[in-house]
């Protein structure tokens, strides 16, 4: 053998060990994914014998679930003082805003943030203020909040051409023409927000029904999100991937599907500001919303002076009778009770009420032609032991976004902690809206894909930053599965004749859910939520 | 005659083999800090290799064997001679791969050192020795030599030569080693001349180097802080660097300055005294951060303090304050006092999760130079801080200079004014840092400036205690917005300040 090719070999065998040595050390955890109310809503949906009912028990209000929509309505109640109510959970408390725990760290198991409340979200600011998060001026234009919930600095990055950037929208390395474009496009979303109807309503506003009904503006909702942008010559790509990104955060679904009544209303409608921080910020905790969801629960809880409202179970059935409804629970497989009550508040998503409710057609809404499409999420939590090392630019933000990427970036579920050092383990939470599948066939493919292909899913945005490197840090994932997470305005949702005939009962039966408005967003369903207790107690 | 050399070569080598293992050992618990995991994983790394190096030395074939050893012995020489600098210099001026460096010196060097035995003893067997002779000779010679050098280094070499020096000694006796047995065997070895040529060169590198090695660790050790190092440490939370220079020790955290013995009082004292000497009812004291127990010191001259809690995260850091015989004499052994109770957990956390209330609280965190330290100076940290507060209380809080970076101390004032404080900035002179700032904060309205101090002071007296709160015309105060978390304009404000000073 020759010296300078055993030297060679000796050299690579080496350096090759180590190498394999290190690549072996990358091993992708395995994924617990779970399928909140999968079960129950597809033993509905296939109409499955129900059991007889056990007990029967007498109430004056029974509310269907405890999402934000059904805890709103009750926390309304017992803010109003009325007692005699409960709350059937449904299968899982919060909903779209559940919350996650392992040991000391928290992560959200869906929504994640909350936008500052604009003067007509009354009900938002109302709440904010019972839970202390608004410290003063509830009802003014510019509140002062409780700043340790308020998104920290740093907020939002960017990950474009290998580099983090500060702020979503792409601003440098782009045409004069595409920044011009990015300019003209804001200044006119933030005129948009002062623009006032014929009827003297804000144009874009939240709650949705609180909106101007000039038709002139309305006429938008005929558009899709993409072809408005057509004709006003938007043409750049990255304004195009920014509002494409915003759509398919917000609704589930790209600027080829949405509404551009929706579209620009994403952006007209939040005009919050605070007192003490600056107008693009956001409310947010470690595990998303979840924690107004307890707080709720708290209040009421403090109103009532029990714990026992809150039934566990899912609603299966509800038959109306002259003198009230009788609700059909169901416990576990093996258990079921009744609860009869005057007034039943149906809190629960309409793909769900149509089962419950096989007479929903009396009220004006058709499944058949009145339900909104409803795209599938995935919220996977990544628990990470270590942190990855990060590319040049700015660094870690709450909200970290990858240009052109698969999904809709990561959020830190430990930035909002006040600590001397960055917590030794945190979790990222990567979001994945289905899009790039109609919700049928996203919803289908869901029903195929092993742990590992949801795996390969919900870690393309991180795998696309980190590389594999990624999964030396990663220790557990937890992968939530959202079939149908959350309604999708398309065109012509202002006017779907079913939801506005369902927003107006007011009767035995009352139907609360972000559903109402075509869209989902915690301000949403919290108002529909507020409405039906409002009916409940005649203010 | 050539048999005996060639078996005191095995002596040599084999001391050689164990002094590159132990050098790096050595290094990586000097650089790195706990001991027993940089020697068991150097250890069991360099083994491993030695192992792959016996296994690889089947592949060179009988004719080769002399020829290999030689060239082994001057690759080990070059190698080892040098690793002790080499890694030197990557941790003093590329710090982050130096674990990557590290293993794969101490790896490729075990690869060598492994093949050294088994072409010896094949050398022996060419030669036509017994085979169980050969065995009982070379392992009671490569066995002997390790010993030696067990002794050796820790009681002579370590200590007179210093690491780099050891390791280029052994460099030298490798290099040694090849050229003995090159002349030795002339007549069988390949091109005998080159080969003696290559000895003498590196055997003048490692000469060199071994001439040059204390300017080398001065430069390198300079490249980190200017002086001698007397202790470091990375911690899973920050390095931490002692150095000293005379009468002079400095601690040093991630390369910035946290203090010089020489100066220190003046700063320790005016965080101190100024809100404490106003409390002689105090009997409770907190102290976030300061870990280095020098506000301790200070806080323990009052009789009245009951009892004083300090939290400060490393253990690392109190740990080294309450053992180092120097620094003890520093802070007077404060964080072994019986009054001194000493938490090493986040403060963060620790105000939430604890409800005590205290008379008086010293914040002595780093400066908010990135978004993670920056929101430690918010609103709701200080509401947090405040919950803490006895209403009769003070709580005094270092806030950078108001010199250097005037808009981040006047940003902390109006922070600390926006949670509802009432504030008294003050500031003094300390040479090391230039003018340094505090702001003494409270829940009560009124403040009045001790007349003197009532403990024993080097630096402050009744003149000084008032020139404090004397802020000169050109270091105004400025109308600064507080350092919303939304925003955090604060770490934008220090970064902008100090980079205008810091050339």
């Amino acid at each position: 053998m020759r010296r300078r090719s055993f030297l060679i070999g000796a050299a690579t065998a080496a350096a090759a060990g180590l190498a394999g040595y290190h690549r072996t050390r990358i091993t992708e955890v395995p994924a617990n994914v779970t399928y909140p109310g999968m079960q129950v809503g597809h033993l509905l949906r296939d109409g499955v014998a129900l059991p007889s009912p056990g007990v029967t028990r007498q109430h004056d209000v029974v509310i269907l679930g405890a999402g934000i929509s059904g805890l709103s309505c009750a926390w309304k109640l017992a803010r109003e003082g009325y007692k005699r109510f409960v709350v059937v959970q449904g299968p899982e408390f919060g909903g779209n805003a559940a919350g996650g725990y392992d040991d000391d760290l928290a992560y959200p198991l869906g929504a994640h943030y909350l936008p500052l409340p604009s003067l007509e979200s009354t009900h938002v600011r109302e709440m904010l203020a019972d839970f202390g998060i608004i410290l003063d001026g509830a009802t003014t234009a510019r509140p002062y909040y409780d700043e340790s919930i308020l998104a920290h600095a740093p907020q939002e990055r960017l990950y474009r051409n290998g580099r983090w950037e500060d702020g979503l929208l792409p601003m440098t390395g782009l045409p004069q023409s595409d920044q011009a474009q990015h300019r003209r496009f804001i200044a006119y979303t933030e005129r948009l927000r002062e623009a006032r109807g014929q009827d003297g309503r804000k144009v874009f506003a939240i709650p949705l029904v609180l909106s101007s009904l000039d038709p002139a503006w309305r006429a938008l909702d005929r558009l899709t999100f993409e072809q408005w942008l057509e004709r006003e010559q938007y043409t750049s790509s990255a304004l195009r991937w920014y509002l494409d990104y915003c759509m398919r955060d917000d609704y589930g679904a790209g600027i080829a599907t949405v509404s551009a009544w929706a579209g620009l209303h994403y952006f007209a409608s939040r005009d919050g500001h605070a007192a003490n921080a600056a107008d693009a910020a956001v409310l947010t905790w470690p595990d998303g919303l979840a924690p107004l969801t307890y707080m709720m629960r708290d209040a009421i809880t403090r109103h009532l002076g029990h714990a026992d409202w809150l039934l566990p179970g899912s609603a299966a059935r509800v038959t109306e009778h002259r003198t009230g409804s009788d609700v059909l629970c169901i416990k576990d497989t093996a258990s079921v009770y009744t609860i009869r009550a005057s007034r039943v508040v149906c809190a629960m998503p309409l793909f769900v009420a149509q089962h419950l409710l096989p007479e929903i057609r009396d009220y004006g809404y058709d499944p058949a032609s009145h339900a909104s499409p409803h795209a599938a999420w995935l919220v996977s939590n990544f628990h990470m032991k270590s942190y990855p090392g990060e590319a040049e630019g700015e660094p870690l933000a709450w909200d970290n976004v990858v240009y052109q990427g698969k999904a809709l970036g990561y959020v830190v579920s430990t930035h909002q902690l006040l600590r001397v050092a960055r917590s030794p383990r945190t979790v990222f939470s990567a979001y994945q809206a289905l899009s790039r599948l109609s919700p049928a066939q996203a919803r289908n493919w869901l029903t195929q894909a092993t742990p590992a292909l949801l795996r390969t899913e919900s870690s393309a945005d991180l795998l696309a930053v980190y590389g594999e490197d990624l999964w030396r840090h990663v220790y557990r994932l937890d992968i939530t599965v959202r079939g149908h997470a959350m309604a999708t305005p398309t065109p012509g949702y202002l006017n779907n004749a079913g939801l506005h005939a369902l927003r107006d009962v007011d009767g035995p039966i009352l139907f609360a859910h972000a559903d109402l408005s075509g869209y989902s967003v915690f301000e949403e369903a919290a108002w529909w939520g507020i409405q039906a207790a409002r009916k409940i107690v005649g203010i | 005659m050539r048999d005996r050399i060639l078996i005191l070569s095995v002596l040599i080598v084999a001391s050689c083999g164990l002094g590159y293992e132990l050098i790096s050992s050595a290094l990586a618990s000097y650089l790195l800090g706990d001991s027993i995991l940089q020697f068991s994983s150097v250890i069991g790394c360099y083994l491993f290799a030695m192992g792959i190096g016996s296994w690889l030395s089947k592949y060179v074939k009988d004719e080769d064997v002399l020829n290999r050893f030689i060239d082994v012995e001057m690759l080990v020489a070059l190698l080892g001679g040098v690793s002790a600098a080499a890694l030197f210099l990557v941790f003093a001026w590329l710090s982050a791969p130096f674990r990557a460096a590290l293993y794969a010196a101490v790896f490729i060097i075990g690869l060598m050192v492994g093949m050294e035995i088994p072409l010896v003893m094949r050398i022996f067997n060419q030669r036509k020795a017994e085979f169980r002779e050969i065995v009982s000779r070379v392992l009671t010679f490569d066995y002997l030599g390790a010993l030696a050098v067990s002794l050796v280094f820790p009681l002579l070499l370590a200590p007179r030569l210093g690491l780099l020096r050891t390791s280029f000694l052994f460099g030298m006796l490798n290099a040694g080693v090849a050229l003995w047995t090159t002349w030795l065997f002339r007549s069988e070895v390949r091109r005998p001349g080159e080969r003696a040529m290559r000895c003498a060169v590196i055997l003048c590198l490692l000469t060199l180097g071994f001439g040059y090695s204390g300017k080398m660790t001065t430069w390198a050790e300079k490249g980190l802080y200017g002086d001698e190092v007397i202790h470091a440490e990375t911690t899973p939370y920050q390095r931490l660097a002692i150095t000293r220079w005379h009468d002079d020790m400095r601690l040093y955290i991630n390369g910035n300055l946290q203090f010089s013995s020489r100066d220190e009082h003046r700063y320790h004292e005016s965080l101190v005294h100024p809100g404490l000497g106003a409390l002689p009812w105090a009997r409770n004291v907190l102290v976030l951060g300061g870990g280095d127990g020098l506000a301790v010191r200070e806080i323990l001259k009052y009789q009245h303090i009951e009892h004083i809690t300090l939290v400060d995260l490393d253990p690392a850091m109190t740990g080294l304050f309450q053992r180092s015989a120097p620094l003890i004499a520093l802070n007077h052994n404060a964080l072994n006092d019986p009054r001194v109770t000493v938490i090493n957990d986040d403060a963060g956390r620790w105000l939430e999760s604890h409800a005590e209330v205290y008379d008086f609280i010293v914040v002595d965190f780093p400066d908010p130079s990135n978004f993670g330290l920056g929101r430690l100076y918010s609103v709701p940290v200080y509401h947090l801080m405040t919950r803490h507060l006895a209403e009769n209380g003070y709580m005094v809080i270092q806030s950078t200079s108001p010199y250097f970076a005037p808009r981040s101390f006047w940003s902390i004032d109006a922070t600390l004014k926006e949670s509802g404080l009432h504030t008294w900035p003050y500031h003094t002179y300390v040479p090391s840092f230039g003018d340094w700032g505090f702001i003494l904060a409270g829940k009560r309205p009124d403040y009045d400036i001790p007349a003197q101090p009532t403990v024993e002071t080097r630096y402050l007296d009744s003149t000084t205690m008032k020139e404090l709160f004397h802020f000169p015309a050109d270091m105004p105060a400025l109308a600064m917005p507080p350092n919303r978390l939304n925003e955090q304009s604060l770490v934008r404000y220090f970064d902008e300040d100090w980079r205008q000073v810091i050339r």
